[in-house]
């Protein structure tokens, strides 16, 4: 597979003119703003999920273990385009700014799924509400790729061998969709994501309370004990 | 082909074609070093060329576990071609990196690359996915640029400016990434030539031994940058993500059960995330930083951004810079004018030693513009690490110091007069260089798998697979702690030294012991294990083998149950560990057949002199201990403080050329030999220079 995406600029434009009138609305109405580009739980009516990963930036070793594994859990192969969480760094940067973690935070108010016009990105009942992409009814028009509001998009429209090479959108599903999935009880949020498992220093974890939806606070976290201090890092 | 992207790239840069390469062609070798080996033998006809000569082939291979989950083995790029930094010729020999590039490689297509020919103009290799372009530096003004600057640069042209933190094209087709090219580049040192010149990855990642920055540099290559969208196909995925999951279950660290040592300068098995200078771990915000698929970083990115990556003599090159940050800094200064650490870091001892017995200076026997007054000071660091990149006094001016230096500290003290005679400072150890020209690293005298392993190779080997036998030891004594039995250390190792397994006398390392069978089977074995299983299949020098384990099953290690389990799960080729030793074996024979046609004779195989003579000492003046039988009992027993009988060495390499199935008396590979490892071919080449007997 290749990843392929359309235009973002375009599609962004009217996105933002889309948020922007919501944004209106809800502060009118004394409604809270919801993350993602500011729509009411309530609008939507999609249900939270049942689980999130949060990440330490500050721990992540930079391997991309987690990245590898995504990848072979969901397509069989080794990919780093291929992966739902991504890991940025600059070698030459100034720690704790040389590298970052984003992964899908599974948002309260999903813009991704507000903007697939096949309903083909739903909270999925079967597995705890994760935002799911069904990949029959997936067009890939990179209508959810661009409605992402976090840079980079926490998902992308790649060919997909499965479906003839024709373009499909990958979005974390928590591992709820993983052919390649290493456990009987397979993944979603009552089981066990590669990331998470794969790991070497426990730098991603699975919670499933939702974490705070304003800013990063809630899905860059610390976790970091006296163990890891006693390796000479930091730990607060 | 699981595990492979399916195609070489070749690249001449003389005539300015790029080629493909089935990797089909070359799957017997595997890849890495073996795949490298190959591909040197056929396209460099005549291997008696010099390393700046412009048909001598630089490889740069990945493995079919490069970019894959495979822990701490997925991230190397061995580098191989006729190296210009040795003596008395330069080897083909190779180097070796981490990082993302051979993954990054993989990922845009390519198993690995072929680099032949010299171009008519400074350039540089742009790779984004099957989009292969040969670059002019002055488009990027790159020409100049040290190793950082010059990966910035390529880093925006591809990523594009501003781009760079959001999922960017990489190319016209629309294939997409939210990752850096992985670049490697050379600095001034390798423009200018200089024989100790490396090449250099992101911030850290060297391929320091072999003088490959110069090799670059007369090519008028300055860097290779790669970037790939693409994917590489595993044989059982599941299997695969079982196999990781098992390791760091059974014999990886934990956090939640902390077990280390409070030794951490050796190679522990198995490894926790470490960082390293001279002057100590930085007391500053940091975190370990790790390779591609790597378990456990060793090495570290800093809040003040200095020193990032640097690790071994990167780290420890400034010994007597005066604070840790001064060491800090001077490591970066080699990474940025992209010098050899190890060559640097012997070579300053060494002119610090001929400054204080007062042989160099201004004015003095050796003419040296160097400020002997800043020792100490990063300005003196400064001024050597610039000295030797401009070949220059280090400050922009002319001087033939730097342009001596550059040419690589044995080549400047031959060039100073100081090999001459009975005082000789090879003779008298002055000069710590004891083999091929090249800077000591372990105690040779004690560490015996290395001196021995790397006197019958090529270069310093640097494989720490048995180093853990000197370290624990050697510090558990001075610090008074308990050792297990010497014996029961022994016997766990070698029960995995397939095929010599259970043979406990290949890890005596007494003096009574140095000379024997025992060691020609565990000089043998290493070679062979490394030239697989580390150096073909590219499993890191840091975490493998992994024989002895604080986690482990009666602390044993993985070794024997895990190479060829990841192997299998990746490419499906039902490899046994025993198959890669053996594919180790015909690997290590074709490369003695190439240093054969190279030149090499068995009379050329010896130390320097002062091995023969000199006790040696270890510099904190404290004994090294490695396992031994002493009156007839297994302990612990002082290694260092010996040298090498001449005589003895002789015999002993005859006995071991014998056991490869050699010409004792050259030390050539024969026909036999070859043959039954399927390299009719190299008889055959061997047999039309005249290097074996015609039957």
């Amino acid at each position: 597979m290749k990843p392929k995406v359309r235009e973002k600029k375009e599609l962004s434009r009217r996105k933002f003119l889309k948020c922007t009138g919501t944004i209106v609305f809800a502060m009118g109405s004394s409604g809270y703003l919801l993350s993602g580009c500011g729509v009411k739980e309530e609008e939507l009516g999609i249900a939270v999920s049942d689980g999130y990963l949060v990440v330490d930036v500050e721990k992540c070793q930079g391997c991309i273990s987690c990245m590898l594994a995504c990848s072979l859990v969901h397509e069989g192969t080794q990919s780093i385009s291929l992966s739902r969480i991504q890991i940025l760094q600059d070698s030459f940067g100034k720690f704790p700014d040389d590298l970052t973690i984003e992964q899908c935070r599974q948002c309260e108010a999903p813009a991704c799924v507000e903007a697939c016009p096949e309903d083909a990105l739903t909270a999925n009942a079967k597995f705890g509400n994760v935002r799911m992409v069904d990949k029959e009814k997936c067009t890939g028009c990179g209508s959810c790729f661009v409605a992402c509001p976090f840079t980079p998009a926490r998902l992308s429209v790649m060919e997909d061998s499965a479906f003839n090479n024709e373009l499909k959108s990958l979005k974390c599903d928590l591992c709820a969709n993983t052919p390649h999935h290493w456990d009987e009880k397979g993944g979603g949020p009552d089981g066990l994501q590669a990331c998470v498992e794969v790991c070497p220093v426990g730098a991603i974890a699975f919670t499933g309370k939702l974490p705070a939806q304003e800013g990063n606070s809630g899905y860059k976290v610390n976790l970091r004990d006296k163990n890891w201090a006693k390796l000479g890092y930091r730990n607060s | 082909m699981n595990g492979y992207a399916g195609n070489i790239l070749s690249i001449n840069l003389s005539t300015r074609s790029i080629t493909t390469i089935p990797t089909k062609k070359y799957e017997q070798w595997v890849g890495g070093h073996g795949m490298g080996s190959a591909l040197f033998f056929d396209m460099v006809k005549d291997k008696t060329i010099d390393g700046f000569h412009p048909e001598n082939v630089i490889t740069l291979m990945s493995s079919p576990l490069c970019g894959t989950l495979v822990p701490s083995g997925a991230a190397r790029t061995e580098v191989q071609g006729i190296g210009v930094q040795s003596l008395p010729i330069g080897w083909f020999t190779r180097s070796n990196f981490g990082g993302r590039f051979s993954s990054m490689l993989k990922y845009a297509g390519w198993d690995g690359i072929a680099i032949q020919g010299q171009a008519d103009s400074r350039v540089w290799i742009d790779i984004r996915n099957d989009d292969v372009k040969i670059r002019e530096c002055d488009d990027l003004n790159l020409w100049g640029t040290d190793t950082w600057e010059c990966q910035k640069a390529i880093w925006k042209d591809v990523s594009g400016e501003g781009a760079y933190g959001d999922w960017i094209k990489i190319n016209e087709k629309g294939d997409m990434t939210t990752q850096r090219p992985a670049v490697l580049a050379i600095g001034p040192a390798g423009e200018n030539l200089s024989r100790m010149a490396c090449l250099i990855h992101d911030a850290g990642n060297g391929a320091g031994q072999g003088g490959f920055g110069a090799v670059f540099g007369k090519k008028g290559l300055k860097a290779i940058s790669v970037i790939g969208t693409g994917s590489i196909q595993v044989k059982d995925p599941k299997g695969l993500m079982t196999s990781r999951l098992w390791l760091k279950k059974k014999y990886s660290f934990s956090l939640k059960n902390l077990k280390i040592n409070d030794f951490t300068f050796g190679f522990q098995s198995p490894p926790v995330p470490m960082t390293l200078y001279s002057g100590g771990k930085p007391r500053i915000g940091q975190r370990p930083q790790a390779c591609v698929g790597c378990t456990a970083g060793c090495r570290g990115r800093y809040e003040d951004g200095i020193g990032n990556e640097a690790i071994c003599f990167n780290s420890l090159f400034y010994l007597f810079g005066k604070t840790l940050l001064i060491q800090r800094q001077a490591a970066d200064l080699l990474n940025r004018y992209g010098l050899n650490a190890a060559e640097m870091f012997v070579g300053e001892l060494y002119l610090k030693k001929l400054r204080d017995l007062g042989f160099i200076g201004k004015e003095k026997a050796i003419d040296c513009p160097l400020d002997f007054n800043q020792y100490g000071e990063l300005s003196f660091a400064e001024q050597l690490v610039k000295a030797i990149s401009y070949r220059n006094d280090g400050k922009g001016n002319p001087h033939p110091f730097g342009d001596i230096l550059a040419e690589g500290f044995v080549r400047a003290a031959e060039k100073w007069g100081r090999l001459q005679g009975e005082d000789s400072d090879l003779k008298t150890g002055l000069l710590k260089f004891p083999h091929w020209g090249l800077p000591m690293h372990k105690l040779e005298r004690s560490q015996l798998d290395w001196g021995y392993g790397t006197i019958l190779s090529d270069r310093d080997i640097n494989e720490h697979c048995f180093d853990l036998l000197r370290a624990f030891p050697t510090y558990f004594k001075r610090s008074g702690q308990r050792l297990p039995p010497a014996e029961d250390i022994a016997q766990v190792i070698t029960d995995k030294m397939e095929p010599f397994q259970g043979d406990k006398k290949m890890l005596d390392f007494s003096t009574e012991n140095m000379y024997s069978e025992h060691i020609i089977k565990l000089v043998t074995w290493h070679r062979h294990y490394t030239r697989f299983w580390k150096q073909s299949a590219q499993l890191c020098d840091f975490r493998w083998p992994d024989f002895l384990n604080l986690y482990g099953p009666n602390k044993t290690g993985a070794t024997g149950i895990a190479e060829q389990r990841f192997f299998n799960d990746v490419t499906g080729k039902g490899f046994t560990f025993l198959d890669g030793i053996n594919l180790g074996k015909k690997i290590w024979n074709l490369d003695n057949a190439i240093w054969v046609l190279q030149g090499r004779h068995r009379d050329m195989v010896r130390f320097a002199d002062y091995i023969y003579t000199n006790p040696g000492k270890t510099s904190s003046g404290y004994p090294q201990y490695m396992p031994g039988i002493k009156n007839g009992k297994w302990d612990y027993v002082v290694t260092s403080g010996r040298h090498f009988d001449q005589d003895r060495f002789e015999d002993f390499k005859t006995r071991f050329y014998r056991f490869q199935g050699w010409d004792e008396k050259t030390g050539c590979p024969t026909r036999k030999t070859l043959e039954s490892l399927a390299l009719e071919h190299v008889a055959d080449e061997l047999e039309k220079n005249e290097k074996i007997q015609i039957l």
